[in-house]
Parts: structure tokens; sequence; C-alpha cells
């Protein structure tokens, strides 16, 4: 089982991603889960959104404490939420910035990637909107779920050309981090 | 049985959150196209674009969520928005 935990702030997509995470590892043959949390239901909150991938039925409904991966949308999170709570030391913690990995110190072993998706947005999609191509990124890090899967779950949600940018924007960050790996 | 049910928070919460953080664009003032007519001040739902002492305005960037309306309704296009690095 793998766990992962979305960190963004009300109104970005976070519980978007976390659903289209799950649609796509459901499309490549696993069981999974997305549900969120919110504190305050509004735009601009910090919002919390999970995802669980299994092989096997997952029956755990918990939220989730210690995740394999956390997603960090907005970078001024940082500041406020402890983004880091619970990471295991083998995972990582990606975070959608345009500063280097190193800038970040948490107390954790876990290894912080960076990508600078805001920009990756604007330039393929003309909006600041990153959630699909974090999900993207995500699974560049990983490796556990199928980038046309993601794109699939994606054309379902949303046809037309918007899907179709967000597809090349997932593709994008997902060769830019699977170069990391 | 008593039933205790906590609606209402200390005074100032609003001041105490701050809300720059939410922004993706950021408006920035060129002073050399304003007129001075405050019209970007008025128009502020957030109300945070205040004048300095020399006539001009500026938003307390602690507080502006970036949303344009200063941007958009300026009669001398002096605000232009620009994607903020975080």
């Amino acid at each position: 089982m793998k766990e992962i935990r979305i960190h963004g702030r009300g109104g970005q997509g976070s519980v978007t991603a976390a659903e289209l995470l799950a649609v796509a590892a459901f499309e490549d043959g696993k069981y999974s889960q997305a549900f969120p949390a919110f504190g305050v239901e509004r735009r601009g909150a910090p919002v919390t959104a999970f995802v669980r991938i299994d092989d096997r039925p997952i029956r755990l409904r918990s939220q989730i404490y210690e995740p394999d991966y956390v997603v960090v949308q907005d970078a001024t999170l940082v500041d406020v939420v402890n983004i880091a709570a619970g990471a295991r030391p083998d995972g990582f913690i990606l975070i959608n910035t345009e500063k280097s990995p190193g800038s970040f110190n948490f107390n954790t072993k876990a290894i912080v990637k960076t990508l600078d998706a805001t920009k990756l947005a604007m330039d393929i999609i003309g909006k600041p909107i990153v959630n699909t191509i974090l999900a993207g990124a995500f699974a560049g890090v990983s490796g556990l779920i199928n980038p046309e899967s993601i794109k699939n779950a994606v054309m379902e949600r949303f046809p037309g050309k918007v899907g179709e940018k967000n597809c090349l924007a997932i593709q994008t960050a997902y060769d830019l981090m699977e170069a990391q790996r | 049985m008593k039933l205790i049910i906590k609606t209402v928070t200390k005074p100032g919460s609003t001041r105490a959150n701050k809300t720059g953080a939410w922004r993706s664009f950021m408006p920035v003032f060129d002073h050399k196209l304003c007129s001075k007519c405050g019209i970007c001040g008025i128009y502020c739902p957030e109300g945070v674009v205040n004048k300095l002492e020399n006539g001009y305005f500026e938003p307390d960037y602690e507080y502006c969520k970036g949303c344009g309306v200063c941007a958009n309704e300026c009669p001398k296009k002096a605000i232009i928005m620009v994607l903020e690095g975080k």
C-alpha cells in the first residue's frame, strides 16, 4: 500500500488532483481511495487531500498520518502547515516552487523534489492551475502510476481543448521528473 | 446538560490571517503613469490598496490576494499583474 498526502489551498484543485490520481491508479488495475480533509472550507484556506493505492482491496478508512509521499501545491504552505509530518524516510516530498530542493529544511529524511509547476502551467495551460501537472510530476517521480492513465482520467473529467492542454502539461511534467529519478 | 457552542473567535482574526500568500499574480504600480485618482483603492475588494504620503497608491502585499481588479479598473493602465515566484 502506498499513501499520498496532498497539500494545497481551497480553490486550487487539491481534491481533484487526489481523485484523478485515484481514478488513474484504478485504471492501472490497482485499488485506490481518495478523500479530502478540510479545516475551514473556503477559498485560500489550507486543504489536505489523501490518496491510497494498493494491489489488494483497501479496508483502511482513516486519514493518512505517515504518508509515503507528500505533494505540496503551494510553497507558502510550508510556513503554515507542517507538511513533513509523518513523512516516511524512504519517501519523497514534491513541492511546486521555483526554488531548489536544497532551500528547504524539513525535520525528515524524506527526499525533497521541486518543480516549477506554476511556470509550466502558465506556459502550456495559460493559467496558474497546477493540480494536474503535479499529478503528472508525481507519477514521474514515483513511477507508481502510468501517465497515460492520468491523461485518460483528465480527458474523462475535462473533455475537449482544456483536457488536451492539461494532458500535454502532464506529459511534460512527467518527463521532467522521470529524468531525475 | 450544559451545551456549549463556540461560534465566536477572538477579535482580530481577519487582520491576523495574512492572505497575501494566496496570490499567483502580484499587482505592480507604475507611479509615472498614475494620476492619483484613487479608483484602484475604491475598487479593491480587500481594502488593501492605500494612498501613500505622496498621493500615489500601493497595496499592502501581506493581504493582497492578487485578484487583479485594480489593474482591470485603472484608467491610466498604470497597474500590471506580474506572475509572482514562490
